[in-house]
């Protein structure tokens, strides 16, 4: 969780890593039997809404599906993506069935399937730094290897090629965008590392529950997940950007560091005293956003 | 076929081999066993072992294999035994020997399959017959009757034929009848010259099972033999069975006293012990039962078990209140101890609402049964199905919900078993009514009468809780499968067709309803206090009821017909199938009007049903299709009040009911999911929430500590409701104390900072 709090400060000071992913790339895969093609539609629909509402601009959000989803198509759009600044973010989601020969990873679309070095070749040739890539499928562990590098991160819903079941993954990713239990620290918006989370542990209660034997691990690799802010709930990037509110911001800012600090020294401290200078920190912090809120609101 | 050890050979000291002076109903043995045997039977046990250790060196393969057999090395009897059976593939008796020395070591599959093939190279081989007839009687299954019965036929003067006749009796409690086979075994025994320590040991049974506790013919079996420990632990048995565990105990330490080398009475000892909550005194006598026998799966399971007792908590009730932040009364601190081991991973979530229920449960049934526990009442709940089916049987893979030694409760956590497919709430309710049953008899209540009173009981303690009537019971009811009362007991003991337990299980319960509908619950009491006086059932029924059983049986007729209705008249059940199979139909068709036609009618023939595709889940979607709010609430309700289980749909109810502004209902349906399913986090907040609205910040507050022992992803909400429930109780510490939680957690989380600044200024 430290590695949560610095990020965020990190963020914050730098302000532009707060911006949500300012491109989404939506891929429905093929069902295979209607049961699934009706669930991954409605997967990846939940999805696609979630991030038009985090992006604010239906042009920033594709959803590929039938037709649009075939190789030639993918090409045309990732094509297209190599057009994006280097300081935009770009998440790439995709829902469907997965396989591994224990050689290379496929995602099923109709037509030729795509391969996951296929996928990070054209990936690669956009020059956007921040990128996260999130693989449902079956078998997504299995492409892992290819698509990992510096600046992306990539989730997958299993840990190899091996775990080749139908996966709940999905489902879970796509409530992360609007759970607010997803938001752990309460900054009003859901990072990939908070929607990670958030979505393992439905995982392993959806099994848990079911008292079957878990199919699925979900992984993540990639640095970056605790600053790239995947959905915004709240009002909050109004006031991050407003001129005004840059001294009350800034305040804000140091107060959350001085709270890290604080907590950082908390197995030195005993209890009383730790809580003590923990609520003093608090409370200024409390008064300092009840002004921002007041300010951008019109109300305490 | 493949035969092996799972573990090395480990001495089985001083197991007694079947000797020579037993004849040859348990397989043939050579005649150089003879004087080894009969010093073994006669107790001198120091010629024994020299008389066999003198064998090893025999040509004889058999001899051989039974001579260490009798030292106690089973690796090599095994192994000698495969050699014998090489050697004359032909000969039934060297696989029935060795059919023995598997049923020893506990491995009866093996056994059996050895049996079969002895009856396969001779199928009148008797001593086959009878091998497979003990292994099934072990097992109390029906099939060992049979056998015997074929025995007896095939030869009127076989000493172990007769012998088992007399358990299969005991073991219905048939004492007249056994005593007759059992003296018929004698007699022939005595002719036969042949040893009468097992039968001595059963005849003791019978004694016992008539409350003569110092029987003659344990005198005679030591003067035969001072090491025959089975003089004890046989009779103990027929105590387990009748669940007389305190009294079993003092028999298996009498065993083991006899005879310290009595390691399945030392195993026996150890698991009853352990039934009584004695653990260390378990343990120790388990240790000393896998020292000697490491091949018994009940002893290694139960002393594994011991060891994961680590990962549990126990908890007494009277501590809940103080660690709730509450005061208790003078009451609370005199009311009976209970106290529950959970495990840790879940203990925190399940303590207070088992606590409370177990209290709730003792309060109930002492002032209803007047009678109060005379010690502390132990309720275990294991969230590893197996994990209670060993502490229940020592074995896994036992399919009950929850077991009853008296003062100890055992059952599955509701983690255990799927949602919707266990209400922990009412198997609890159902084991606390077996500890006053059992309690207040001093064990001696019947087995139908103990489960018929705790199903009742369930009925009794919520109008929805309890197992619902099961079309099994209504086609048993159809068929005349129903037991008269007087007989009800075999149903539990000895069914005789798929489902008959679970049938005379309704019986029972439904038997004391009418009572208690019919006579008044002061009868029921009565009946009770009969069996506690060793009445049998048609004795009690005649004292406490005034009737004759067969004239009970004959208003428990009219009873059912009333109780039941349609669903019971002849071909009922085949209506409500046909009537429902089309409810089914229209609801996959989502013809909402024809299931809202249809449904009314399904639901009227058949109103218990609850279960999978039940009418009223069917009507309440079809009437919400049509814009029906109010009705498909009502059918949900109806659902509920019918003992309905799924959480989702009671979840999806109390929604409604919010919806609707009945906040009150909301609460109540949400807090019967928590005996069904309390391991869901959104329950306990959405419930804390409303109480919290309806001014009853108290229970708020469990619901909130609930949802924290979770382990939620957002601790830093959990801990922020817990502080507005100790808020609104005017608990400043404790509001302050989670209110930092939170925001240690989350520091920009607004409510949080808001309650924190309003503490501030007050």
């Amino acid at each position: 969780m430290r590695a949560l709090f610095l990020g965020m400060a990190v963020g914050l000071a730098g302000l532009s890593p707060l911006g949500a992913a300012s491109q989404f790339v939506i891929i429905e895969g093929l069902g295979g039997a209607p049961e699934y093609s009706e669930r991954f539609a409605d997967e990846a629909g939940r999805v696609a809404a979630a991030a038009r509402r985090s992006s604010g601009d239906d042009a920033n959000v594709r959803l590929l599906r039938g037709p649009e989803a075939r190789l030639d198509n993918l090409v045309k759009v990732f094509s297209g993506l190599q057009a994006l600044s280097p300081d935009d973010s770009l998440a790439v989601i995709l829902i469907g069935h997965g396989t591994d020969d224990g050689e290379q990873y496929k995602f099923n679309i109709p037509g030729p399937d795509i391969t996951a070095e296929r996928l990070a070749n054209l990936l690669d040739k956009i020059p956007v730094k921040r990128q996260l890539v999130v693989n449902t499928t079956s078998a997504s562990g299995g492409a892992v290897d290819a698509l990992k590098g510096p600046s992306r991160i990539v989730v997958s819903a299993t840990k190899n090629g091996r775990e080749r079941n139908a996966t709940v993954f999905s489902r879970y990713w796509a409530d992360a965008f609007e759970a607010p239990e997803a938001d752990q620290d309460k900054n009003e918006t859901i990072t990939v590392a908070e929607a990670f989370q958030f979505a393992q542990a439905k995982v392993a209660a959806y099994f848990d529950e079911a008292k079957r034997l878990a199919t699925e691990h979900p992984s993540i690799e990639g640095e970056l997940a605790e600053s790239f802010v995947l959905a915004r709930l709240g009002a909050s990037a109004e006031a991050l950007n407003d001129p005004a509110l840059r001294p009350l911001t800034a305040k804000r800012e140091k107060l959350e560091i001085a709270i890290d600090e604080l907590k950082l020294q908390k197995d030195a401290m005993s209890e009383e005293d730790y809580f003590n200078k923990l609520q003093a920190l608090l409370i200024d912090l409390a008064e300092v956003q009840a002004e921002i809120t007041a300010k951008t609101e019109g109300q305490p | 076929m493949k035969r092996w050890w799972a573990v090395t050979a480990l001495a089985l000291a001083a197991l007694p081999a079947t000797a020579s002076v037993w004849g040859e109903e348990q397989g043939k043995r050579p005649a150089a066993l003879e004087p080894c045997d009969a010093s073994w039977d006669r107790g001198d046990r120091a010629a024994a072992r020299q008389c066999y250790t003198d064998l090893l060196r025999s040509d004889d393969l058999a001899a051989r294999a039974e001579a260490w057999w009798a030292l106690g090395d089973v690796k090599s009897a095994n192994e000698v035994f495969r050699d014998a059976i090489k050697a004359q593939p032909e000969n039934p008796d060297l696989r029935v020997r060795w059919g023995y020395l598997y049923l020893q070591t506990h491995q009866e599959g093996e056994a059996l399959a050895l049996f079969g093939e002895a009856l396969e190279i001779d199928e009148k081989c008797l001593p086959a017959k009878l091998g497979l007839a003990r292994v099934f009687a072990e097992r109390f299954e029906d099939k060992a009757q049979k056998l015997v019965d074929e025995a007896l036929e095939a030869n009127p003067e076989s000493v172990e034929a007769h012998l088992l006749q007399g358990r299969l009796r005991l073991e219905v409690s048939n004492l007249a009848e056994a005593d007759k086979s059992l003296d018929k075994a004698l007699e022939l025994a005595a002719a036969q010259q042949r040893s009468p320590l097992e039968l001595y040991a059963l005849k003791a049974s019978v004694d016992l099972l008539r409350e003569t506790t110092d029987s003659e013919w344990t005198k005679k079996a030591l003067e035969y033999n001072p090491r025959y420990g089975e003089i004890y632990s046989i009779p103990a048995r027929y105590y387990i069975i009748t669940r007389r565990y305190r009294e079993a105990i003092e028999l298996y330490e009498k065993a083991v006293q006899v005879d310290p080398e009595n390691w399945s009475a030392h195993a026996d000892l150890g698991v009853n012990l352990l039934r009584e909550a004695r653990e260390q005194e378990g343990r120790k006598h388990l240790e000393i039962a896998f020292q000697g026998d490491p091949f018994s799966a009940k002893t290694v399971n139960t002393l594994r078990l011991l060891d994961s007792f680590e990962h549990f908590k126990t908890f007494s009730n009277k501590d809940l209140l103080r660690d709730e932040g509450l005061q208790p009364t003078a009451e609370d601190l005199a009311k009976p101890e209970v106290i529950v081991r959970l495990h840790e991973k879940e203990a925190d979530l399940l303590r207070p609402y088992v606590i409370e229920l177990a209290d709730e449960a003792v309060a109930s049934f002492s002032k209803k049964y007047g009678f109060t526990p005379q010690r502390p009442v132990w309720v275990e709940l294991y969230p590893d199905h197996d994990d209670f089916a060993v502490r229940t049987m020592g074995m896994p893979g036992v399919g009950l919900l929850g077991v009853t030694f008296g003062y100890l409760v055992a059952m599955d956590s509701p983690s255990g078993r799927k949602p919707g497919s266990f209400h922990w709430g009412t198997t609890l309710w159902h084991e606390m009514a077996h500890v006053f049953t059992l309690e207040a008899t001093d064990h001696l209540v019947p087995r139908w009468f103990s489960e018929g009173v705790s199903m009742y009981e369930e009925w009794e303690a919520r109008p929805n809780w309890g197992e619902q009537i099961s079309p099994d019971f209504i086609n048993a009811l159809q068929e005349g499968k129903l037991l008269p009362v007087a007989d009800l007991d075999e149903g539990f003991i000895r069914p005789s067709y798929p489902n008959q337990i679970a049938v005379s299980y309704f019986q029972a319960g439904l038997i004391c309803r009418l009572i208690d509908r019919e006579w008044g619950t002061e009868k029921l009491v009565a009946m009770l206090t009969e069996f506690g006086k060793d009445r049998s059932t048609a004795d009690a029924i005649r004292t406490a009821l005034g009737v004759e059983p067969e004239e009970f049986d004959e208003r428990f007729n009219v009873y059912l017909k009333m109780r039941l209705g349609a669903v019971a008249e002849k071909e009922g059940l085949e209506k409500w199938r046909k009537e429902w199979k089309a409810l089914l139909e229209a609801a996959r068709e989502k013809d909402w009007s024809a299931v809202i036609e249809k449904g009314e009618s399904v639901k009227e023939l058949y109103p218990d049903y609850v279960e999978a595709g039940n009418a009223y889940v069917a009507l309440a979607q079809a009437y919400e299709e049509e814009g029906a709010r109010d009705k498909a609430i009502a059918e949900l309700e109806q659902y509920r009040d019918h003992g309905g289980r799924q959480p989702e749909t009671l979840e999806k109810l109390a929604g409604w009911l919010q919806e609707a502004d009945r906040r009150d209902d909301s609460i109540k349906t949400l807090t019967e999911v928590i005996y069904i399913w309390p391991g869901d986090e959104g329950l306990h907040v959405s419930l804390g929430e409303q109480l919290l609205a309806a001014g009853r910040s108290q229970e708020a507050l469990r619901e909130f500590r609930a949802a924290l022992a979770m382990g939620p992803i957002d601790k830093a909400a959990a801990h922020y409701r817990l502080a507005e429930a100790y808020y609104k109780l005017s608990d400043r510490p404790q509001t302050r104390r989670h209110l930092l939680y939170a925001l240690e957690a989350a520091p920009g989380y607004r409510p949080a900072q808001k309650l924190l600044l309003e503490i501030s200024k007050n």
